[in-house]
């Protein structure tokens, strides 16, 4: 009797574990098929129709290193907020996945590529091509319609161009940019040398760089953005080009070369500090290096951080060549594929493209690319005299390798600079490697 | 319709009970009753490892599917098109110069770092072990396994610091003597080296505290008897101690292999960016960048499929030339 008691019990036992296992098993298929249900798109449009929106804004900037939330709000953060605060119906919220462009397009693919766009994401201008081609960015024409026309008039004709493609406004700018020198007044007082002097061409600059050396017993210029951004804007103010109209290397043309030899001269007189972008801003705003060529962007960050006579200078020239700089920085692109995101998006991009957004956002030290009348803030004087110049668009790296054509070229630019390789010769190679990385013609 | 079971059935449950045959008619509630209970009895391991099977399977399996899948092709992840490339994305590797400086700072990186990170704990773990019951060898451990812990990109502030090349620390004390200074993470000749000490010092502890672990295993007795025998320190390390830790060993060197190029990933990422001028990429930094940074996801995987097969292919070789010299107890 006790035989078959313990025999029934053991039968029982598998029969009711397999029997709670099977009933964990049917909730977890049941909460699958509902949560399922729930994300089928009639559902989803359904609970759409009675609820606000809420859209993804993704950027790159977040509370500057060192500083509290609360203390000190990015700029980007307060544009969101004073839209939120206004309850339109749309609610945006702000993702900083990092500070880098790059990373942040990545995250923002990802996400595009998952089926959830970010509405809204911050895209450097030399990824226009990309934009359009690869990540199927909307128009501000699509998304805005008969709006689209009137929020544009607001902005300087001659930004509206950077951001145009086959007639198609390409997304909002917001974050424009070229790229200045910043200097250390108080080495310059010590090596007695006039910064207006020193950074009128670039002969006088080298000429006197050996003064300001002699001070600080360093290199004296470093470079703060990658390295073929600011040789753009040298390449052009030489009378090269970096891409030409068919956007097809153009930097192995002699006007080029002799600009990329003129940075390989200064790093042989022990000028030019190879670096890291990273070490060399450290070293500035240490007060080790006196002359930092990086985007006026850096302006409101580099003003709060030095502890010195802190000033701008436009690039020096080429003797007798006009100065032709290159713009910068990113345009908010709109890659919602949902009605109501789009919808959302274009309510905040009116509000960011209002003069109570530019209020707000060109506390940054970024350039005014529009026509409201804002301050200049001190040391922005020098990068609105390149803007009156006429600054030409960032190169829009094309076909689906671009950002490897970039990448290509610069590594070689920063090989030249540093000596590694001759101007003609790094010149030539770079432009060898990229054409197979090139779309057919 | 009567229906006999067979004596001795594989998993009758009174198949226990002797060896009876059970000739009288069963009714058919009965029969279907042993039938879905034989059914349950041979599925229910399998739904029981059903849970991990499906998770290795959607996370480990499929991946590597889908990236042999992937490399044939040219796509963004986004792009509703996929171009079919066929092998273009493998022979395009063959021309690229800047995967032939990832393939060279591989090899750099591999030996100079799993000499550094098998070898150099197993140093100093012998020389701690003498310590063991010391409060100085709690304080040396903690002091080397540190670095392990602390976040990668936490670190790389310090060591940026260190290695900046007008306000460093090392710059100025080596100006100090009279040296030059140097710009060491952007010189091409020394910013592998540098990402190469920042990852010994990062994972240095890890190791090491395998290897004293191993080493409190090792029986005391065979050290008292060989004490008595009058074997040299170098006699017992080579004739019983490392024998006897050769498990470790044999571990330590095949996870060491695996994931030197990973680990160093992100030193390159935050210190060097691969620079300067790729003199610091590796392949793993290579292949980062073509599926993340430029987007090609069928080069990525690609490259991908060369670093599995070459992992792969060394962990045969450490299983076949070394695994025998291993003594497992």
């Amino acid at each position: 009797m006790a035989n078959q008691d313990e025999n029934a019990r053991q039968r029982r036992q598998p029969q009711a574990s397999r029997r709670t296992f099977l009933r964990g098993a049917t909730a977890a298929a049941g909460s699958a098929a509902i949560t399922g249900i729930a994300g089928l798109p009639f559902v989803r449009s359904a609970r759409a129709a009675d609820a606000p929106v809420e859209i993804v804004f993704m950027h790159v900037w977040g509370t500057p290193p060192g500083e509290k939330a609360a203390a000190i709000k990015h700029p980007a953060t307060q544009l969101i907020e004073a839209f939120n605060a206004k309850n339109t119906g749309v609610t945006v919220r702000g993702e900083t996945p990092s500070g880098d462009y790059f990373q942040t397009l990545t995250k923002a693919q990802a996400q595009i590529a998952a089926g959830k766009p970010p509405a809204l994401v911050t895209t450097p201008w030399s990824n226009i091509n990309y934009a359009v081609q690869g990540l199927q960015v909307l128009s501000l024409e699509k998304l805005g319609g008969s709006e689209a026309k009137g929020v544009l008039a607001n902005y300087k004709p001659e930004v509206l161009p950077l951001v145009t493609m086959n007639g198609q406004t390409i997304g909002l700018p917001l974050a424009f940019s070229c790229p200045v020198m910043y200097y250390n007044n108080e080495i310059m007082k010590q090596a007695g040398v006039d910064p207006a002097e020193m950074f009128k061409d670039w002969a006088s600059f080298k000429r006197l760089g050996a003064k300001v050396k002699a001070v600080t017993g360093n290199p004296i210029l470093g470079l703060g953005n990658n390295a073929d951004w600011e040789a753009q804007s040298i390449i052009q103010c030489n009378g090269g080009r970096v891409l030409d109209d068919n956007a097809r290397p153009a930097w192995d043309s002699p006007e080029a070369i002799a600009a990329m030899a003129m940075m390989a001269d200064l790093n042989k007189a022990g000028l030019y500090l190879q670096s890291t972008t990273k070490e060399s801003n450290a070293a500035f705003i240490g007060g080790s290096l006196a002359i930092w060529m990086a985007s006026i962007a850096s302006l409101g960050g580099l003003s709060k951080q030095v502890k010195f006579d802190l000033k701008t200078s436009p690039f020096p020239v080429f003797a007798g060549k006009p100065r032709k700089m290159s713009s910068g920085g990113s345009f908010i692109g709109c890659y919602a594929r949902d009605k109501d995101q789009q919808r959302g998006a274009w309510e905040f991009l009116k509000f960011v493209a209002s003069k109570e957004g530019m209020d707000i956002w060109l506390k940054t030290g970024y350039l005014n690319a529009t026509k409201y009348d804002e301050p200049v803030l001190p040391g922005q004087d020098s990068a609105y005299t390149q803007l009156a110049e006429g600054l030409t668009r960032e190169s829009p790296w094309p076909g689906s390798r671009a950002a490897e054509v970039q990448k290509v070229w610069g590594t070689y630019v920063e090989r030249i600079w540093a000596g590694d390789i001759s101007a003609e010769d790094g010149c030539k190679q770079a432009k060898q490697q990229v054409l197979p990385l090139l779309p057919k013609t | 319709m009567a229906v006999a079971i067979e004596e001795g059935t594989a998993g009758a449950p009174d198949a226990g009970h002797g060896t009876r045959a059970l000739a009288e008619p069963v009714d058919r509630r009965r029969v279907f009753a042993w039938n879905r209970y034989r059914f349950w009895e041979k599925a229910t391991p399998f739904l029981f490892v059903a849970p991990v099977i499906a998770i290795v399977g959607v996370f480990t399996y499929w991946p590597l599917i889908y990236s042999i899948w992937l490399s044939f092709f040219d796509w963004n992840f986004v792009s509703p098109v996929k171009e079919f490339v066929g092998f273009a994305n493998f022979t395009r590797l063959v021309d690229d110069p800047r995967f032939h400086r990832a393939l060279w700072g591989t090899l750099v990186y591999i030996l100079a770092l799993v000499p550094a990170q098998v070898l150099l704990p197993l140093g100093l773990a012998l020389l701690l072990w003498p310590i063991r019951r010391s409060r100085a060898q709690a304080v040396y451990r903690v002091t080397l396994f540190s670095p392990t812990v602390i976040s990668f990109s936490v670190a790389a502030l310090l060591w940026l610091w260190i290695f900046n090349p007008l306000q460093g620390i090392l710059n100025k004390v080596i100006f100090e003597f009279g040296f030059a200074k140097v710009s060491w993470l952007s010189n091409p000749n020394t910013a592998i080296w540098c990402v190469i000490v920042v990852s010994i010092w990062k994972t240095i502890g890890f190791n090491l505290l395998l290897y004293l672990a191993a080493l409190e295993a090792v029986p005391n007795d065979y050290i008292e008897a060989a004490s008595l025998d009058g074997a040299s320190g170098w006699q017992m390390f080579r004739l019983i101690r490392f024998p006897l830790i050769t498990p470790t060993f044999f571990f330590v060197l095949v996870t060491t292999i695996i994931s030197v190029n990973d680990e160093v990933f992100g030193a390159i990422n935050v210190m060097t960016d691969g620079g300067p001028f790729d003199r610091s990429s590796n392949i793993v930094y290579y292949l980062y960048e073509q599926g993340f940074r430029i987007f090609q996801i069928g080069s990525a995987s690609a490259v991908s499929l060369l670093i599995f097969a070459g992992t792969a292919i060394l962990t045969w070789v450490q299983f076949r030339f070394v695994e025998r010299h291993v003594h497992y107890g």
